[in-house]
C-alpha cells in the first residue's frame, strides 16, 4: 500500500515541477561554458552522425556541370537579371504576379496528370477545382481566388516526381544550359511533361498556345523572364551562401527533388 | 495478490505521468519558440531602427536558442578531430558569424508573414523538430526547426537548442557538409576559412 502512495506523489510531484517549470532557458546549477575542441566533441559528433549523413551523389559530368554552372550564373548576372530589372521598372509587380499565375495554370494538364499517375486522387480532384475556378472566375488564370477564396491548394507533380514516386533513382546529376540542375531522371522526364504542356512548337491535334518555334521561344523566354523578375532575391541569398557554386546547387536540387518526391 | 495489482496500478500511474511530463516538455518549447519568432517580428516591424540595428537585436534575440558551434563542428564532419586547437577555434567563429549574417539578411526580407507550428516530432527524448509553415500571401514555406537538448545545460543558453534548419526539405547543415568536404578535397582548411571569411 505504502509503495502505492509513494508512486502516486512522486508522479504527481513530477507531474506538477513539468508544469511549472515555464522558463526552459532559466539554466540549472550544472553550468558548463563551451569550450572548443575538447574530448567530449568527439561523442558529442558521433551522436550526430547517424542525422548527419550526406547522400553521395552519382556526379559522372561532374567537369562539365561545373563548366554550365558558371555560364548559367554569367547568363543570370549579364543577360537575365539586366534584362529582368529593366521589365521589372516597366511592370507592376501585381501585373507581372498575374502573368505567372497565368502560365501556372496552363500547366494544369500536367499537374493532373501526374498526380492521378501517382494515385493521388484527393490532389488531382482539388487541382482540377482550381483549374476551373481560376479559368473563370479568375480571368483565363490571370487571378488566383482559388487559393485566396476557396482555399484550394495547388499540388505542383511533374514526371520526374511521378517516376521517383515509383521508386526510380535519380541518376547522375546534370546541368541543363539556362534551365539550371537536373537529373537524368528529370531529363527525361521533360519530354512527356512537354506533351501536356499548351506552349509548344509542333501542330498538334489539339490546342496548343504557340504551334512554331519562334512562338515557342517567345513564349518561354517571356515567362522565365518574368519569373526571374519576380524570384531574383532568392536566387541571390542563396547563391550568397556557397563556398563553391556548383557542389551548393546541386546539393540543394537533389535534397529539394527528394522532398518533392517525398510528400 | 492484491499488492501485485497495486505495484502494477503505481506503475501505470507514474508511466503515465512521466509520458505527460514529456509531451508538456515538447508543448513548452513550442511556446517559447513562438514567443521568440513574436519577439523577432516586432524588431523587424519596428522601422525606427536602421537596417544594421535591426538585423544586429535579431542576431541578438535568437542567438540563445541556436547552437552555432556544434553546426560549426558539425559540417566539418569527421574532418573536424584533424584540426588543429587554433584552427578549430578560427573555424568556429567564422562559422558562427557567416551563419549569423546568412541568417539575418534572410529574416530581413520578412514582410507581412506568419509562422504556424504544424507538427511536432519527437523521434528521441533529447531530439525534437518543430515543422513549422512561414506563411505569405502568395505561398506557404515548410522550415523544420531541429532541436536538441545538451545534456549539461551551456552558459547563456537555452535547453533546447537548435542544430539544423530545413527549408523546403534542404538541410542547411547537410548542404554545408558536402561542400565542404568537396572544397576540402581539393583546398586546405585555410583556404575554407578565407572563403567563409569572405561571405561574412
Amino acid at each position: 500500500m505504502r509503495i502505492f502512495y509513494v508512486a502516486l506523489f512522486l508522479s504527481i510531484v513530477f507531474n506538477f515541477t513539468g508544469c511549472s517549470s515555464k522558463t526552459p532557458q532559466e539554466p540549472s546549477e550544472t553550468i558548463v561554458s563551451q569550450s572548443v575542441g575538447t574530448a567530449a566533441d568527439d561523442n558529442e559528433l558521433d551522436e550526430f552522425a547517424d542525422e548527419m549523413e550526406v547522400k553521395e551523389i552519382c556526379d559522372p559530368f561532374s567537369g562539365y556541370n561545373r563548366v554550365m554552372t558558371s555560364f548559367n550564373d554569367g547568363a543570370y548576372e549579364y543577360f537575365f537579371k539586366p534584362v529582368a530589372n529593366g521589365y521589372k521598372a516597366v511592370l507592376h509587380v501585381e501585373i507581372r504576379e498575374s502573368i505567372s499565375n497565368f502560365f501556372n495554370n496552363l500547366y494544369f494538364p500536367m499537374r493532373l496528370t501526374n498526380n492521378l499517375l501517382q494515385g493521388k486522387f484527393c490532389n488531382a480532384s482539388e487541382e482540377t477545382g482550381r483549374f476551373v475556378t481560376n479559368s473563370t472566375v479568375g480571368v483565363l488564370g490571370l487571378f488566383d481566388p482559388a487559393s485566396k477564396h476557396f482555399d484550394l491548394k495547388a499540388h505542383e507533380e511533374d514526371f520526374g516526381q511521378t517516376l521517383g514516386f515509383y521508386g526510380v533513382g535519380s541518376g547522375p546529376h546534370i546541368v541543363l544550359p539556362l534551365l539550371g540542375p537536373s537529373n537524368l531522371r528529370d531529363v527525361v522526364s521533360l519530354y512527356p511533361d512537354a506533351l501536356l504542356s499548351p506552349i509548344d512548337y509542333t501542330k498538334r491535334s489539339y490546342w496548343t498556345l504557340t504551334d512554331t518555334w519562334s512562338e515557342y521561344l517567345g513564349a518561354k523566354s517571356f515567362e522565365k523572364i518574368n519569373y526571374a523578375s519576380l524570384n531574383m532575391d532568392g536566387y541571390e541569398k542563396m547563391r550568397k551562401d556557397a563556398v563553391d557554386l556548383y557542389p551548393y546547387l546541386r546539393d540543394v536540387y537533389e535534397q529539394y527533388r527528394d522532398k518533392q518526391i517525398e510528400e | 495478490m492484491k499488492s501485485i495489482y497495486k505495484k502494477i496500478l503505481a506503475l501505470g500511474v507514474v508511466l503515465f505521468f512521466a509520458q505527460s511530463l514529456a509531451a508538456d516538455e515538447t508543448l513548452e518549447l513550442k511556446e517559447h519558440f513562438l514567443k521568440k519568432i513574436d519577439e523577432v517580428i516586432l524588431i523587424v516591424e519596428n522601422k525606427s531602427l536602421s537596417k544594421d540595428e535591426r538585423n544586429g537585436n535579431i542576431v541578438k534575440s535568437l542567438t540563445p536558442m541556436f547552437d552555432f558551434e556544434l553546426m560549426a563542428k558539425l559540417s566539418l564532419g569527421n574532418k573536424w578531430k584533424e584540426l588543429l586547437d587554433a584552427d578549430k577555434e578560427k573555424f568556429v567563429t567564422l562559422y558562427v558569424e557567416r551563419m549569423k549574417q546568412s541568417y539575418s539578411s534572410k529574416i530581413d526580407a520578412y514582410k507581412d508573414e506568419k509562422v504556424e507550428v504544424k507538427k511536432i516530432e519527437q523521434q528521441k527524448a533529447d531530439r525534437v523538430a518543430l515543422v513549422t509553415d512561414l506563411i505569405s500571401k502568395t505561398e506557404k514555406l515548410e522550415i523544420v526547426y531541429k532541436f536538441y537538448k545538451p545534456k549539461k545545460p551551456i552558459a547563456s543558453k537555452d535547453n533546447w537548442l537548435v542544430y539544423d534548419v530545413e527549408i523546403l526539405g534542404v538541410s542547411i547543415l547537410k548542404t554545408d557538409k558536402a561542400q565542404f568536404k568537396e572544397f576540402l578535397q581539393t583546398k586546405s582548411i585555410a583556404e575554407l576559412m578565407d572563403a567563409l571569411a569572405k561571405q561574412s
